[in-house]
């Protein structure tokens, strides 16, 4: 049976070394603080002030009165007008322009006299994604231009007006001005909170073995399953706390939407860091060199939990082999679950899926690092 | 060079590191071919006045010259005049013993047409002839520290400094490195040297006795004892002379305190 | 600078490098292996959304509108709910991400030239995929629309007797051309940043431990009384590691293209360059690293603290013109944003030194001033 005192006395006893060890508690307290606030501030994928180059080859009032919507919307940054296509090419290939919008001669005479009339949209598209929206921006303002001319014809002819048929009626949930902070600001919470568990285990077990202590611990009758609840316990109030400061700056600072409730958030965030520090600690417990041990560690948390979680790159989309691996990545429970409470305010009673894996990870963990453990007190 | 010139000077040495005096007011000279030996206690001094003396720290105040190079404003100079062995041990572990020659040598820039004479030589001074495709990691602690005194003197250095060069070294081990030692002072090589081996101060020519970062005595072992000699000591030991130096010390620094 | 000197520590390097199996096999395997799963995991593309179709109408216009979705390669409809709350489900759920709602009545109003509506419903957890879904909806809404309104208007026409062909309408048709990447694939744009950072990642890891390391075991020591020039030393250790950097990043590259099927229209040889600045560039930020920590272990978190900005900061997953102004003049000594600059230039678009020079400029300069720097704070003194 574990004993609860000396799983006390061990976390005691690194509670106080925190505690003592300024520059370290320094760094657990500030850093992710730091960390959410930088790229919180930092780091947008809103697609607006796309840099364009105009090249009006008409010049018809009806060329102007289009293009006049491209300069007066947020999305398109208009940065000059052009005679031929070579500068537009060359800003394209530079990759000062994004995109170059070729209006034909005899645009406006076609258009009055009712005919269909092409413009020419030229797009940098390596960044797909971008130039997906643009390339939507654009349409959308090209088609409702024209629909507009197409209502003014139709009167003139005496056809009477004519609204589109079909109106849709297109509701964004959960994020409906489409901020891209409130869903990174969500994904940023996990993936900080779980370089700092790696960082703070492995720096608590790399120091037991600097100084020698370890083995002296490891001489006590301390059992694997004590010495490790006892560790867990005290590096879980300091991650607990930084989960607090920060989920507190992403409402108060960032304005990220709390919807849901702050109990499921807190609940399924101590999970999470149970399950990430057992996984530091597990490293170092199977690792004989603590170098290693703090390099896999760092290496399995950051790209992982950026890459793997679903905080950008959705997983739905990954092929079988990757989206297989991110079951044992737990910041993808986390995000989930970060992104349910805070955008969606659901509950348990959608993310209980997430949750127990969540929980079945950290036990699995657990159970290994206490075995390795004893291992090595054996 | 002439012989007996001096090729070590300290004069008026100092030390501080913040409020600490690792290095109190040290003078001396050490000749051409001599073994000089530091005596003293841990943390008296000794490793932090040879670092100075290789230019691996820089002094508070005073000057010391090697093989005529001030350490303080000629560094670079002074470190293509010296051997240097660190107490711990430092080559590189994953080298095979041939190949941590073959870099210091060319560390060093040994001449190219001398090159493997000054290997052999290594080698041989270090009995590790049939040892060189060996990884150093797998020598015993005494021969390590043969093959370290092997690098140190692959470009022929003037003078060679040797700091605890036998500690952690079994007896027999530490008998024939001071037989090394012996032939590098023949060779003509100045052999600066700390221990704290009370016993292998009679292997030097002279030794200095340092104590709380000053040198409290200074002669030849055979001097230093004779100072020493009385009716109930008429054989003192090198341990002996430096008890009494330092029980002298202690006594003069509490009286001059009270 | 004495070259001799730098080939023994170039030599010594080496082999403390590669005699071992496991050390050399670190330094090829992971980069591949976490470039393989990065690489698949990379993707942003929109393409068989999950739709859930909430038909009320259930008429062959609505049944006809459905097909138009299903016919894009954008959507796909994986539910059929049968009430609002079925559909609210879905989408907590995440389930799908979008849903359409076709209201009772949308066959009636068509055929009697009243305007219906529809709803659609899109998740915006991920504000730019739901963007891009809203644009592809968008387009086919319309494109239906229109059609519809020909037919509408053709109708009242002949109602009024006119003639039976198609009236004329003006419209504007937006073709668009799209330049280096004309799919859109997602995967084309993220490949050759993964590649960037991984490189970055090895390398900053061998030369961070570089110099550290000799200082715990105290060779550094003696090294530092040996007549060794603090540059030639610095050389020395980056030297052997840039060419396992560089024979990585081939790796990688040969891969990205076999595998990945990432275009390539530039110069091959304007990469190799590239990446020997850049090589550059992350070795002497390690060698930096390692001079002025102590312990390996300050050198890793060093390395790490170095590293989590510049990923996030080098324009790879988010655009660095979508970042504030003082965070772009920030990203100005990021050396990572200007290799994926010229990456994703030299792969998709095929830019030449022409376009690229400011990038191949700030490259060199960083890369001889980090490791001039590390050589100057590089002291052969103890203290």
């Amino acid at each position: 049976m574990i004993s609860f005192r000396r799983t006390r006395a061990m976390a005691r006893k690194e509670f106080l070394h925190i505690l003592r060890d300024s520059r370290s508690l320094y760094l657990a307290l500030m850093l992710p603080v730091v960390q959410l606030i930088l790229f919180g501030y930092a780091l947008s994928l809103d697609v607006d002030r796309i840099p364009i180059l105009l090249f009006d080859q008409d010049r018809s009032p009806q060329s102007r009165e289009m293009l006049a919507q491209f300069r007066g919307s947020r999305f398109f940054t208009v940065l000059g007008d052009i005679e031929s296509y070579q500068p537009g090419e060359y800003a394209i290939t530079s990759g000062t322009a994004m995109a170059v919008l070729v209006v034909p001669r005899r645009f406006g005479e076609d258009l009055a006299a009712g005919k269909q009339v092409p413009v020419q949209l030229l797009l940098d598209g390596s960044d797909s994604n971008t130039a997906s929206i643009a390339l939507g921006y654009a349409r959308a303002m090209v088609a409702g231009y024209s629909n507009q001319l197409r209502t003014e014809y139709q009167i003139r002819n005496g056809a009477g007006e004519i609204k589109p048929p079909v109106d849709p009626q297109i509701r964004v949930m959960f994020n409906s001005e489409l901020k891209s902070k409130n869903y990174i600001v969500p994904g940023l919470i996990a993936v900080i909170l779980m370089i700092l568990a790696s960082m703070l285990t492995s720096l608590a077990i790399a120091r037991e073995w600097e100084n020698g202590t370890m083995e002296e611990l490891l001489s006590t009758p301390v059992r694997a399953s004590e010495l490790a609840l006892g560790k867990l316990s005290a590096y879980f109030i300091l991650g607990a706390l930084d989960t607090v400061t920060i989920v507190l700056a992403g409402v108060y600072f960032f304005g990220v939407p709390l919807r849901g409730s702050a109990l499921v958030l807190g609940i399924s965030a101590g999970i999470f860091l149970f399950g990430a520090m057992s996984w530091g600690l597990m490293l170092s417990a199977i690792t004989r060199n603590q170098l290693q041990a703090n390099q896999l560690g760092l290496l399995s948390s950051f790209l992982p939990a950026f890459l793997l979680s679903g905080f950008v790159y959705a997983i739905d989309s990954m092929p079988a082999l990757p989206r297989f691996m991110t079951y044992i990545v737990p910041a993808r429970y986390f995000v989930a679950m970060m992104k349910g409470v805070f955008l969606k305010g659901v509950g348990m009673e959608l993310l209980w899926g997430e949750g127990l894996l969540l929980l079945l990870y950290a036990t699995v963990v657990f159970v290994i690092l206490t075995r390795k453990l004893r291992q090595k007190i054996a | 060079m002439t012989p007996h010139e001096n090729t070590v000077i300290i004069d008026k040495l100092v030390k501080r590191f913040g409020d600490f005096v690792a290095v109190d007011d040290v003078s001396l000279t050490v000749k051409r071919g001599e073994i000089f030996g530091f005596l003293g206690p841990n943390g008296a001094g000794k490793s932090t006045t040879i670092r100075i003396l290789c230019a691996l720290l820089a002094p508070t105040s005073g000057v010391a010259t090697v093989a005529g190079y001030d350490v303080a404003r000629e560094p670079e100079a002074v470190k293509l005049h010296i051997g240097y062995m660190s107490q711990k041990f430092s080559l590189y572990d994953d080298l095979t013993v041939g190949e941590n020659i073959e870099f210091f040598s060319g560390i060093y820039g040994v001449p190219r047409d001398i090159r493997d004479e000054r290997r052999a030589y290594a080698l041989r001074m270090a009995g590790l002839e049939e040892k060189e495709q060996t990884k150093t990691s797998l020598l015993a602690g005494g021969w390590k520290q043969r093959l370290a005194l092997g690098c140190a003197i692959l470009h022929q250095p003037p003078v060679v400094f040797l700091d605890e060069p036998t500690s952690g070294v079994d007896p027999l081990a530490r008998r024939a490195f001071w037989d090394l030692i012996n032939e590098l002072s023949h060779a003509g090589h100045t052999v600066f040297v700390t221990t704290h081996y009370m016993e292998e101060a009679e292997y030097c020519h002279r030794v200095a006795l340092m104590y709380r970062g000053r040198v409290i005595s200074l002669g030849t072992p055979h001097d230093l004892r004779k100072q020493l000699r009385s009716d109930t000591l008429p054989e003192p030991t090198m341990e002996d002379v430096f008890v009494s130096m330092i029980e002298r010390e202690d006594a003069a620094l509490a009286g001059g305190k009270s | 600078m004495n070259f001799e000197r730098i080939r023994e520590i170039i030599v010594k390097e080496l082999r403390q490098s590669f005699r071992e199996p496991r050390t050399r096999a670190l330094m090829f395997i992971p980069p591949i292996i976490q470039f393989l799963v990065f690489g698949f995991v990379v993707n942003l593309d929109v393409e068989r959304s999950k739709l859930a179709w909430y038909d009320q109408d259930n008429s062959p216009a609505s049944r006809e509108l459905r097909a138009s979705f299903e016919s894009s390669e954008y959507f796909i409809v994986t539910n059929t709910p049968s009430n609002p709350a079925e559909l609210q489900d879905l989408m907590d759920r995440e389930s799908v991400h979008s849903g359409v709602v076709v209201p009772p009545g949308f066959a009636e109003d068509l055929a009697r030239g009243r305007s219906t509506r529809i709803q659609m419903l899109v998740e915006g957890t991920n504000s730019n995929t739901a963007s891009i879904l809203v644009n592809y909806a968008s387009d086919i809404v319309r494109t239906y629309s229109s059609g519809r309104m020909v037919d509408l208007i053709t109708q009242k026409r002949m109602a009024r007797g006119g003639q039976i062909a198609k009236m004329q309408a003006p419209g504007i048709d937006l073709q668009q051309r799209v330049w280096f990447n004309p799919e859109l694939k997602s995967r084309n744009y993220f490949i050759p940043g993964v590649a960037v950072n991984i490189i970055t990642i090895v390398t900053l890891m061998l030369t961070a431990m570089a110099i550290v390391r000799e200082k715990e075991i105290g060779t550094m020591e003696q090294l530092m009384v040996t007549p060794i020039k603090p540059i030639e030393l610095m050389l020395g250790k980056t030297l052997p590691f840039a060419v396992v950097g560089l024979f990585d990043l081939t790796l990688i590259v040969i891969l990205g293209i076999l595998v990945f099927r990432i275009p390539f229209a530039g110069n091959a040889f304007l990469l190799l360059g590239a990446s020997i600045l850049f090589l550059f560039t992350t070795l002497g930020v390690g060698i930096l690293i390692s001079t002025v920590s102590n312990t390996q272990q300050q050198a890793n978190l060093s390395t790490f603290f170095f590293f989590q900005p510049a990923f996030m900061l080098s324009g790879f997953a988010f655009p660095i013109r979508s970042m504030p102004e003082p965070v772009q003049w920030l990203t100005m000594v990021n050396p990572l944003r200007y290799f994926v600059e010229i990456c994703r230039g030299v792969f998709l678009k095929g830019s030449g030194f022409d376009v690229l020079w400011p990038q191949f400029a700030a490259l060199a300069v960083f890369g001889f001033c980090i490791i001039t720097f590390s050589a100057l704070r590089f002291h052969k003194r103890l203290d």
